[in-house]
C-alpha cells in the first residue's frame, strides 16, 4: 500500500521502526494531493471546468514548505533518539476556520481572505507539538455556515471523493474530502451542529464531535461559541482515537475547556463492548420537516436503507455481548433545528462584530464618508450570502423585544434537549445507556445544486447531529457500508458527558464486527 | 423664585489595579506605553481568541462590593454587549448585566452638622475596557492598550442633592478605593471616571423630572463645577417655563463649558446574552470569606472611631484617616506612646504631614517609625530634649534611620538640667555683658530673654531654658 493510503497509527509505526521517513511519507502525500486535488479554492476562480468537476479540490492553502520543515525536525528528533511524539510524521490538514501562525486562515470568507493569523489555534498546536506535518488548510462553508461546502467564498469548492457530482457535506466538507480521498490520513475539523459527523457520513469516513470542553477551541474562528467543538476526522476508528488523545485536555486560553483527565483513548479501544447497553430510538428514525406556510411538522420516515444499516449495526454489536435498549424515547429531537436556528444565530451574529473593516481582514476600496459606511460597505461586500443571512436572523432573534419569544425560549428547549439525554444516560434512571445508536444524516450525499439555496431545509441534514450539539454531549459517525445510490451511509453513537473512550470502543468494535464486509472493501474512484 | 433641589446620580467607572488585564495576560497599566504596545491576541479582538477570567478582578471587585454593602453573589455571570465601535475589537464589550457581581450596597456620606446621606448603589459589576479612539488630522487614531484593563462599573441611585455632595461622593469613594488597594483612583489618569445624572425639582418634590447627562469630567473639582452650571441652567430654563430634555452633555475643561454632545436617542438595544466562552462565576463561601478576611475597617468606621475612642475633634478624625496608612500609623504612635491621643495628633498634623507632603510619600514608607516618634514625645514629656531638638530629631531620624535615643545620646541633645553646668555659664554670660546687666538691674525686664538667649547658645540649646532663667534671676537680683 502506498505511504500515503495508510492509517496515521501504521505511520508512526512504520516511522518508529525506521522504514520510513516522515519527509518520505510527507512527499508521498504531496504527490497524492497534487495529483487528485486539482486547483485550490481561490476568490476568483474562473471559469469551472470539466477538470476542475473530477478533483477533489479540498485545500485553499497547502503549506507544503512549512511541512516538509516539520517533518524533517520529526527525522531530526528519531535521528537524535529524542521523543518525536505520538502523531509522529502524520501529515494532517486543518479546517480553514483555525488559525495557524504565518498560514492565512481565511473561514472560507472573502472578509479574511487576506488574514494571516499571529498564533496558532490549541488543537492545531498539539498536534504539531505531537509530531504532526500540517500539509494545509482545507475548504469549508463561509464561516462554517453550511452543510455542503457550496458556500465558501473559495471556489471550486470541495467534491465528494464518492462522486465528484455529490457534495462533501460540511461544513468540515474539505476536511473529510481530504481524508476520504487519501490525501491525508487526518483533519481537524468543527462540528456546531453536525459539521464533523455529517460530511463524515457522506464522505465515508470517521468523524468525532467530542464532549463540549473535551477539546479547547482557542483559535477556531468562533461560530456558536456555546456549541462548537474541535474534533478528528480519521479513515478508522483507532486514527480518530489517537488523534483526540494528542488535541483534548484542559487549556489555560480556554476557560470552558476542561480541567479532566484525558483517558489513553487508544489503549482502551478494544476493551470490547459485552455488557454495554445501546439504545436505539425511535425519535432519530423520523425527521421532523417544518411545513413553510403553516409552520407544521411533517414527520417523514428515514429511507430504509438507514434504519437497515443502524439495525444490522445493532445486531453485530448484540453478537458481541452488548445490550440493545430499544425504545428509548427522546421526544425533544425534533426542536433541535428551531432551537439551534436561533441559539446559533445569536451567536454568530455576535461572534461577526468584529469582522467590521477596521483592525484586519477586508475593507472597502470604494471612498467612504463616515464610519457607519466603512463598516456597511465592507461588510457588505466581505460577507457571503450565508452569513449575512445569519447575522439578520440573529440580530432579529436578540432583538430587546424579541428576545424572549424566540431566544430565551430556544434555550429552554435546549434544556429539555439535554435532559432527554441525562435521562437516557442516567446510571440510576430507566434506559442507563451507554451509547445511543441513530443513523447520521436522513440522506446520502446529495447533488450540488439540489439543496443549496433552501437555508432552512439545508439545515435540516443536521436534525440528527444537532441534539449533540445542544446537549454537549459526544458523538461520533463511522462508515456502516452504501446506499442504493453508491454513497456512503454514516451511522452515529451518542455517550453521555466525557465518554468519549466508550463510544470510540463500540465504533471500534462495529469495525471488526465488520472488518471483513464486501462494502469495506470499496474505495473512492481515482482520479488521475 | 421656586426653591429647586438637585437630584444627582452618578455613574462611575473605576480601574482595578491588577497586575495584568481582566481577560489576558497583557499588563494592566499601560500608562506612558506608546499605543498599541502592551497588547495580545486576545484583547484586541483576532478572529479565534477567547476570554479567560482573572480571579485577582473578582477578588478586587469582592473587597470593594463588601466595603459598599453591598452582596455579592454566589453566583453571577458575564453578558455579551453589542455594539459597533472602533476602540471596541471584538464589536462587543464583555460585561455583566442580568446577573451582576453584587447587588445593593450603599455609602453613608458625612454631611456637616453630624449628618449623613445615604447614597444607595443601583448597579455594580465587572467588565472589560474599551480601547481609546482620537481624532487627529482628519484622521481616526485607534490605541487598544487599554482594552481588556478591568473595570468596576458603580452606579449611584439618584441620592446626591448638591455639586457639593457630588463632589464629596467622590472624594470619599477615591479614598475607599486607595483604602482598600483596589484602584488607584486617579482620576486625571482615567483610574476613576465618572458621568453625572442631573435633574432637578421643586424641593420637596417626590417625583423625578428628565435628567442630562454629564460626560468627559475628569477631576472631583470639575465633577463639582459642572453639575453646579448645570443645575443652575435647569433652574433658568425651568424657571423659563421650559422643559428640560435628556441631552447629554459634554464637560469642556478648558473653557469649564457644558457643550451638548447629542440628543438622547432612543435607548440603544445592546442585545444582552450570557457570555458562551466564560463560565458561569461561582463564587463559594470559603473563596469569599478568604477574600473578605482582608478587608480592613473603613474610612469613615475608623473616623468615628477616632473620635469616640481617642476623643479627637471630627477635623483631625478627618485629615487623620484620609489615607489607610496616615490612620495606621496615628493609631501605632498612640499605642506606642501611651499617653494623650490628641497630642500625637498634633504631632501628625503638624510635623509629619509637612514632611510626608515634602517627600511625597506616604505614612508607610517613613523611616521615622510611630515607634520613633512615640519615642520622640515621651523624651520630650520626660523633660530630656526641648521641643525644637524634638522636631529636629524627626528629620534627623528619618535621614538615618537610628533611634532618637541613639541620635540624643551620640549629638549629646539632652537638655543640660545639672545646677552647676548652667549656673557656670550663667555667671560667665553675666561677666561678659556688663551694660545689658546694668540695663536690666535699671528695670529693662524684657533682657531676660536675651540673656537665656545667651546662655541657650552657649550651650547650643542643650539648656533647660526654664532652669536657665531661675539662675539667672537669682543671680541677676544679688
Amino acid at each position: 500500500m502506498e505511504l500515503y493510503a495508510q492509517s496515521a497509527y501504521e505511520l508512526t509505526r512504520l516511522l518508529h521502526s525506521r522504514q520510513v521517513s516522515a519527509l518520505e511519507i510527507l512527499e508521498s502525500v504531496l504527490k497524492r494531493i497534487e495529483a487528485v486535488d486539482g486547483r485550490p479554492g481561490t476568490l476568483d476562480p474562473g471559469e469551472f471546468t470539466e477538470e476542475d468537476r473530477r478533483k477533489v479540490h479540498a485545500f485553499i492553502t497547502l503549506t507544503a514548505e512549512r511541512a516538509r520543515a516539520q517533518a524533517q525536525e520529526v527525522d531530526r528528533k528519531l535521528a537524535a533518539g529524542e521523543d518525536p511524539g505520538l502523531l509522529a510524521g502524520v501529515p494532517f490538514t486543518v479546517k480553514d476556520i483555525f488559525c495557524v501562525q504565518g498560514t492565512p486562515s481565511t473561514a472560507g470568507s472573502r472578509i479574511l481572505a487576506n488574514f494571516v493569523a499571529p498564533y496558532t489555534a490549541t488543537p492545531v498546536a498539539r498536534m504539531e507539538a505531537a509530531g504532526g506535518v500540517m500539509v494545509g488548510k482545507v475548504n469549508l462553508d463561509e464561516f462554517t455556515y453550511g452543510s455542503s461546502n457550496e458556500s465558501s467564498a473559495f471556489q471550486p469548492c470541495p467534491r465528494n471523493p464518492w462522486n465528484p457530482d455529490r457534495v462533501p457535506g460540511g461544513s468540515s466538507g474539505g476536511s473529510t474530502a481530504s481524508v476520504a480521498a487519501r490525501e491525508v490520513p487526518l483533519s481537524l475539523g468543527s462540528d456546531t451542529a453536525g459539521s464533523i459527523r455529517q460530511p463524515a457520513a457522506f464522505c465515508g469516513v470517521v468523524g468525532m464531535k467530542p464532549t463540549y470542553g473535551r477539546v479547547s477551541r482557542y483559535g477556531m474562528i468562533a461560530f456558536g461559541s456555546s456549541l462548537d467543538c474541535p474534533g478528528p476526522i480519521a479513515r478508522d476508528v483507532r486514527d480518530a482515537a489517537l488523534m483526540l488523545q494528542v488535541i483534548a485536555g484542559q487549556d489555560h486560553h480556554d476557560s470552558t475547556a476542561a480541567a479532566l483527565e484525558v483517558p489513553q483513548y487508544v489503549a482502551l479501544l478494544e476493551g470490547g463492548v459485552k455488557g454495554m447497553r445501546i439504545g436505539l430510538s425511535p425519535d432519530y428514525f423520523r425527521i421532523a420537516i417544518p411545513d413553510i406556510q403553516t409552520g407544521e411538522y411533517a414527520l417523514q420516515p428515514l429511507p430504509e436503507a438507514f434504519s437497515a444499516a443502524v439495525h444490522r449495526a445493532a445486531a453485530a454489536l448484540a453478537d458481541m455481548g452488548a445490550e440493545i435498549i430499544e425504545n428509548v424515547p427522546m421526544p425533544n429531537t425534533r426542536y433541535g433545528i428551531p432551537a439551534y436556528f436561533v441559539i446559533s444565530r445569536v451567536e454568530a451574529a455576535s461572534n461577526l462584530h468584529r469582522f467590521d473593516g477596521v483592525k484586519y481582514g477586508y475593507r472597502t476600496s470604494q471612498p467612504v464618508q463616515d464610519l457607519r459606511s466603512l463598516y456597511r460597505k465592507s461588510r457588505a461586500e466581505g460577507f457571503g450570502l450565508q452569513p449575512k443571512l445569519r447575522i439578520l436572523m440573529g440580530m432579529y432573534v436578540s432583538a430587546a423585544q424579541y428576545s424572549e419569544q424566540y431566544y430565551r425560549r430556544a434555550l429552554q428547549v435546549r434544556s429539555l434537549i439535554r435532559r432527554d439525554f441525562e435521562q437516557a444516560f442516567d446510571p440510576q434512571g430507566e434506559y442507563r445507556l451507554d451509547a445511543l445508536l441513530t443513523p447520521t444524516t436522513p440522506t446520502t450525499a446529495f447533488g450540488f445544486g439540489e439543496v443549496y439555496g433552501d437555508t432552512v431545509l439545508m439545515q435540516y441534514a443536521d436534525q440528527l447531529t444537532v441534539p449533540a450539539n445542544h446537549a454537549g454531549v459526544p458523538g461520533i459517525s463511522i462508515p456502516a457500508g452504501f446506499a442504493s445510490d453508491g454513497m456512503p451511509i454514516g451511522i452515529q453513537f451518542l455517550g453521555a458527558d466525557f465518554t468519549e473512550e466508550k463510544i470510540l470502543r463500540i465504533a471500534r468494535a462495529y469495525e471488526i464486527a465488520t472488518q471483513s464486509e464486501e462494502w469495506r472493501k470499496a474505495c473512492p474512484q481515482e482520479r488521475q | 423664585m421656586t426653591d429647586y433641589e438637585a437630584v444627582i446620580g452618578l455613574e462611575t467607572h473605576i480601574q482595578l489595579n491588577t497586575l495584568t488585564k481582566i481577560f489576558c495576560a497583557c499588563k494592566a497599566d499601560s500608562w506612558n506605553a506608546a499605543p498599541n504596545t502592551n497588547i495580545c491576541p486576545v484583547c484586541s479582538g483576532l478572529p479565534g481568541v477567547l476570554p479567560v477570567l482573572n480571579e485577582k478582578a473578582v477578588e478586587k471587585a469582592m473587597l470593594l462590593a463588601a466595603a459598599m454593602h453591598a452582596q455579592i453573589q454566589s453566583l453571577s455571570f458575564f453578558d455579551r454587549k453589542n455594539y459597533f465601535y472602533p476602540d471596541l475589537p471584538k464589536g462587543y464589550q464583555i460585561s455583566m448585566y442580568e446577573a451582576p457581581l453584587a447587588t445593593g450596597g450603599y455609602l453613608d456620606l458625612p454631611l456637616p452638622q453630624n449628618e449623613a446621606r445615604r447614597v444607595r448603589i443601583a448597579k455594580l459589576h465587572l467588565e472589560e475596557d474599551a480601547g481609546k479612539t482620537k481624532n487627529a488630522g482628519g484622521k481616526r487614531l485607534i490605541d487598544f492598550n487599554r482594552c481588556g484593563v478591568p473595570l468596576v462599573e458603580m452606579v449611584t441611585s439618584p441620592d446626591l442633592r448638591s455639586a457639593e455632595e457630588a463632589a464629596q461622593y467622590l472624594t470619599r469613594l477615591r479614598q475607599l478605593l486607595r483604602w482598600l488597594g483596589v484602584s488607584e483612583a486617579d482620576m486625571e489618569k482615567g483610574h476613576l471616571r465618572c458621568d453625572a445624572n442631573v435633574s432637578i425639582r421643586p424641593r420637596g418634590a417626590a417625583y423625578l423630572n428628565p435628567k442630562t447627562e454629564i460626560k468627559n469630567v475628569n477631576s472631583i473639582d470639575a465633577v463639582r463645577e459642572a453639575v453646579q452650571k448645570e443645575i443652575e441652567r435647569q433652574a433658568r430654563e425651568m424657571e423659563a417655563g421650559h422643559t428640560i430634555e435628556s441631552w447629554t452633555l459634554e464637560w469642556d475643561e478648558d473653557s469649564g463649558k457644558l457643550k451638548k454632545m447629542r440628543s438622547k436617542e432612543t435607548e440603544a438595544d445592546y442585545r444582552y446574552f450570557h457570555e458562551p466562552d466564560l463560565l458561569p462565576l461561582h463564587i463559594s463561601e470559603e473563596w469569599k470569606k478568604s477574600i473578605l478576611t482582608a478587608l480592613p475597617e473603613l474610612p469613615l468606621e475608623r473616623r468615628q472611631r477616632f473620635v469616640t475612642q481617642y476623643g479627637l475633634p471630627e477635623y483631625d478624625a478627618d485629615i487623620l484617616t484620609a489615607e489607610r496608612s496616615l490612620s495606621d500609623y496615628y493609631e501605632q504612635t498612640v499605642k506606642a506612646y501611651g499617653g494623650d491621643p490628641k497630642k500625637v495628633s498634633n504631632w501628625l498634623m503638624n510635623d509629619v504631614l509637612r514632611m510626608l507632603n515634602e517627600k511625597g510619600m506616604t505614612a508607610d514608607q517613613l523611616r521615622l517609625l510611630p515607634a520613633h516618634l512615640a519615642e520622640i514625645i515621651r523624651l520630650i514629656d520626660e523633660g530630656v530634649i526641648n521641643n525644637a531638638t524634638g522636631k529636629s530629631l524627626l528629620e534627623k531620624v528619618q535621614a538615618s534611620g537610628e533611634t532618637p535615643a541613639a541620635i540624643v545620646a551620640r549629638e549629646g541633645l539632652a537638655k543640660v538640667s545639672d545646677d552647676a553646668a548652667i549656673r557656670s555659664i550663667c555667671q560667665e554670660v553675666i561677666a561678659e555683658n556688663p551694660a545689658e546687666v546694668e540695663n536690666y538691674r535699671n528695670g529693662k525686664a524684657t533682657l531676660m530673654g536675651w540673656f537665656v538667649g545667651q546662655v541657650m547658645r552657649k550651650m547650643r540649646g542643650k539648656a533647660d531654658p526654664n532652669l536657665a532663667r531661675a539662675i539667672l534671676e537669682e543671680l541677676l537680683a544679688q
